[in-house]
């Protein structure tokens, strides 16, 4: 007999299994999800018309087709695209080849893993809401399958009920099963993904490219108070040499060791960051890192440097002090922080010559410059004319209007001009607070560049020219940058409230919190904090880890089977209760009370038995004979039956 | 009327000596619609009882006698060819009373208990093909000797269920043996019974009885001596759906009797011997003796 899959069926199947690729449209290519997409609805035709189902041979074309277009497309079957579009393309070819229950049961398996393998690519908690809905909807299939009446509703109810009384057997395994890690996700780990953010090089037009990116780059939940706005440097990758036009960071070869550890002065804030993917493995730190934890070194250019796949989101306990002395340096670091490409042009060197004093002091020249830059109509804007040969003279003394690194870039190079040791340092500058979750959300717009110069008795010192020209950008923790591009804002005198905050970002900001908290509570559990948290249960071994997952399995089983099979218990009549409460009264007057004894029963006994009471079992029994087997009752009797039952007295 | 039924009580109460239990029971069982089954030796009263209570209902009365060779026909009656009219017409048989009292009904044949059987429980008559109506009310009074007696067949389980209830009547007391051995023969004070009720006195009475209140607690009491009575192993079979219909009836008709508007669990547990008692097949006849362990298993609350 020809299996005949039921409408019903057929369509929970199908529109189960479009929503489950529905997000694989942005991943693989449209080439292979055109194909999954002409199988569905080939498919969804065939539900009303089964005569245009294809034939065995077919299906079998129709299989080489859907071979050689993976194969065109991702030259191989391993790592996670080329798995992904071959089980998207399995799925659909599958779709077309009905002929038994059993085919549908591979079809929502593979269907399953087909909603799995969308976590390889996006693990935020929208689309970890999106698969579960959709995955209850694919149960709601395998319900309809194995009913004798199927019925729509009930079947998602069925499903609803059954992945709410899974999910605490889930969290127990999400917490307790040791988690597997593919060292790096080495085979599946596809590069294809370019991902904006600083580079090794620095250009005076390359940090624009960023300042409009929304994109998060890191988070940062501070333990006690958050450090003012104008100290909120997160430091990145220092820049040193230059060619004039590119700037380059140093070698870092033989600086592995950093032999000076700053001296800190002041309070320390402790914080914990949580960076997201990078193609870089940098932390962005407060400046100055004073203490990280394992799985991080600081570089001898003060840089924080992970170990881990820089891919992976990840989270780190630090401390920074804002107060800090770097010491002396040595020669070759000197050398390297006054190299400068050829000689400097006479515009420069007069330039130099004006700002400094006859004792060359770096302090004040330092300050000469900055004023220099407030008083000679110097601009900041994000879309700087392209300075393609000699951006710093043409900046200087031509455009006088640029973005930071054109200013901190031409900041370093006067310095250098006049004899001071100075490099430009990369990092993010401020970043947003997240009022609900109470942490800092550090986008790609707040990429900065300043300038580092080292001064004699205070080593590296911090100087950020940007902050001469537009103070907004650092004192306020405004995003002026993005205030600008859209055009909310004319720069010169800006007057924004930080503070009204309309419930539309409001409402944001709670969503970035809840993502903050999934970020950092789920899907950053990896092997470490798993381990880290079970020991903090006591749990060292497997053994002892055996054993939790035993206990617990078996109580939320135990849970859910008393649920289960506890018979329905109805609402407790009260006049019972109160009749239950005055049986107990007498049993202690040592007046047995039988389970088959009706009230009128007992109360003759009791009464025989005691005849000092009888007055009152009479109308206690009268009472309540009248409220639960008679039909009238009276509201007051309830009352009745509690007082005096309460003023029953053996 | 509920001095009537107090009337009609004692009154019985003075011809059956000592048996008020019983007697109000039968009484029970009439107001309840139901069948009576009595089950005893020979010449404790059975015919004497049922012969009373007639008389007190003011009842057409009909006594058959059951013996091995009593036929179908001579139950519910014969077509006779009339030679004057040349037509088939039909002799209505003793079954055509108000009242019956089938004396020692397990001693006829399966054949002719199957058609008092079906008379009860259809309560119409059907003869070569037409249907005669049984009058209203109609009420059996089947008496049944102990089944280790010789020369009886005992009625099957299905037919049992048609009685709404079996009583045992047992010899009676010292004292009241004496009086009965004292007094004036029986018949003679059964002819001297007054009527107790009028025919739709006992009309209105069987419909009080039918609108007797029963509470959700004490449909759940029912449902649990069912339950219980289905799942023990004490009893090969539980009680049927129309044994449940049965005692709920009978109980109200006892709330009745009490002069009561509203059935109480002690109303179920004092019929359920003699309504349960013959449904539930254990062995034994002794109805209390059966029942015993739901009345005390089965919580009332």
């Amino acid at each position: 007999m020809p299996f005949l899959p039921s409408t019903r069926l057929m369509l929970f199947m199908l529109g189960s299994i479009g929503l489950i690729t529905l997000p694989h449209a942005w991943h693989i290519p449209p080439v292979l999800f055109g194909f999954f997409t002409l199988m569905l609805l080939w498919r969804l035709f065939g539900v009303w018309r089964p005569s245009y189902l294809p034939n065995r041979l077919t299906v079998f074309l129709l299989m080489l087709a859907g071979i050689g277009l993976l194969y065109s497309q991702q030259h191989s079957v391993f790592g996670r695209d080329a798995g992904t579009g071959l089980f998207v393309v399995a799925l659909g070819l599958k779709l077309l080849e009905i002929h038994g229950k059993r085919d549908v049961y591979v079809i929502v398996y593979l269907a399953f893993i087909v909603a799995v393998t969308q976590f390889l690519y996006e693990e935020s908690i929208l689309m970890a809401l999106y698969i579960l809905l959709v995955c209850g909807v694919l149960l709601a299939t395998l319900i309809t399958q194995n009913s004798q009446a199927p019925q729509t509703l009930p079947a998602l109810k069925t499903s609803a009920a059954l992945i709410l009384q899974s999910l605490p057997l889930a969290l127990v395994l999400f917490v307790l099963f040791p988690r597997l890690e593919a060292p790096h996700w080495s085979w599946l780990d596809d590069d294809t993904q370019a991902r904006s953010g600083l580079s090794n090089t620095l250009e005076p037009g390359s940090i624009a490219e960023l300042s409009l990116s929304p994109e998060l780059v890191f988070r940062v939940k501070f333990d006690g108070e958050l450090p003012p706005p104008a100290q909120r440097y997160w430091r990145g990758p220092v820049y040193a040499s230059t060619d004039g036009v590119r700037w380059r960071a140093p070698p870092v070869l033989g600086r592995e060791n950093n032999p000076d550890q700053p001296a800190f002065t002041g309070t320390a804030y402790d914080y914990t960051l949580m960076m997201e993917p990078q193609k870089q493995n940098w932390v962005f730190a407060l400046e100055m890192p004073t203490q990280f934890a394992g799985g991080l070194r600081r570089n001898g250019l003060y840089q924080l440097i992970s170990n881990k796949n820089p891919g992976d989101r990840a989270e780190y306990r630090l401390s920074s002090s804002p107060a800090y002395n770097t010491g002396g340096i040595s020669k070759t670091e000197r050398r390297e922080n006054l190299q400068v490409p050829g000689k400097p042009s006479v515009r420069i060197v007069e330039l130099v010559r004006q700002l400094q004093d006859k004792q060359a002091r770096p302090e004040l020249f330092i300050g000469n410059l900055l004023q220099h830059f407030r008083q000679e109509n110097f601009h900041y804007t994000l879309s700087p004319d392209p300075m393609p040969d000699q951006p710093i003279e043409t900046f200087l003394f031509e455009r006088r209007a640029g973005f930071c690194s054109h200013y901190a870039t031409a900041f370093v190079y006067l310095l250098r001009v006049a004899e001071i040791p100075a490099r430009v340092v990369g990092g993010y500058q401020g970043g947003q607070i997240n009022e609900v979750g109470g942490f800092l959300e550090i986008r790609q717009a707040d990429a900065h560049a300043w300038a580092e110069a080292w001064l004699e008795g205070r080593g590296w010192v911090r100087f950020d020219p940007t902050a001469a020209i537009a103070p907004e950008r650092i004192e306020r923790g405004v995003n002026v940058d993005l205030q600008i591009a859209s055009g909310a804002v004319n720069f010169s005198p800006v007057q924004l409230d930080a503070k009204t905050l309309s419930w539309l970002q409001r409402g944001r900001q709670l969503w970035q919190s809840v993502d903050y908290n999934w970020q950092r509570w789920i899907i950053n559990y990896d092997t470490v904090n798993q381990k880290a948290f079970l020991q903090s249960l006591g749990i060292n071994d497997f053994v002892k880890l055996g054993y939790w997952l035993l206990i617990s399995i078996a109580g939320i089983g135990g849970i859910l089977a008393w649920r289960l099979l506890r018979p329905n218990r109805r609402r407790q009549d009260p006049a019972l209760v109160l009749y239950r409460q005055f049986c107990a009264k007498l049993s202690k007057a040592g007046i047995e009370v039988d389970a088959g004894d009706g009230p009128k029963t007992l109360a003759e006994r009791a009464a025989h038995r005691r005849p000092d009471l009888a007055e009152s079992i009479g109308r206690i029994t009268a009472i309540f004979i009248r409220l639960r087997y008679q039909a009238d009752s009276k509201t007051s009797d309830l009352q009745v039956l509690k007082t005096l039952v309460a003023s029953f007295r053996v | 009327m509920d001095l009537a039924l107090d009337r009609l009580l004692t009154a019985a109460n003075q011809i059956i000596l000592g048996k008020q239990p019983q007697i109000r029971l039968a009484v029970c069982c009439l107001l309840a619609r139901g069948h009576l089954l009595i089950e005893d030796i020979p010449g404790v009263g059975k015919t004497t009882l049922s012969h009373t209570l007639a008389r007190l209902f003011g009842l057409d009365y009909q006594r058959i006698q059951f013996t091995s060779d009593i036929l179908p026909a001579d139950i519910v009656g014969s077509s006779v060819f009339d030679a004057h009219q040349q037509l088939f017409s039909f002799h209505p048989g003793p079954i055509f009373k108000q009242m019956i009292l089938a004396d020692e009904i397990n001693r006829a044949t399966p054949k002719a208990q199957s058609a008092l059987l079906e008379a009860m429980e259809e309560r119409q008559v059907t003869v070569e093909g037409r249907t005669y109506p049984l009058p209203q009310p109609f009420f059996v009074i089947a008496t049944q000797n102990p089944a280790h007696q010789i020369g009886t067949f005992p009625l099957p389980e299905s037919q049992v269920d048609r009685f709404l209830m079996r009583i045992e009547l047992g010899y009676p007391s010292r004292q009241a043996e004496r009086e009965l051995l004292s007094g004036q023969p029986r018949h003679v004070l059964i002819d001297q019974l007054p009527v107790a009720l009028l025919p739709e006195q006992l009309a209105g009475l069987q419909q009080a009885a039918a609108e007797v209140h029963v509470s959700p607690a004490l449909l759940d009491y029912l449902q649990a001596i069912l339950a219980f009575s289905r799942q023990s192993n004490d009893f090969a079979s539980g009680l049927s759906p129309r044994a449940g219909l049965g005692l709920l009836a009978a109980a109200k008709a006892w709330a009745l009797i009490d002069k009561r508007k509203a059935v109480l669990p002690e109303d179920l547990q004092a019929v359920l011997p003699a309504v349960a008692g013959h449904r539930l097949n254990v062995g034994t006849n002794d109805s209390v003796a059966i029942v015993a362990p739901i009345l005390k298993h089965v919580p009332v609350l």
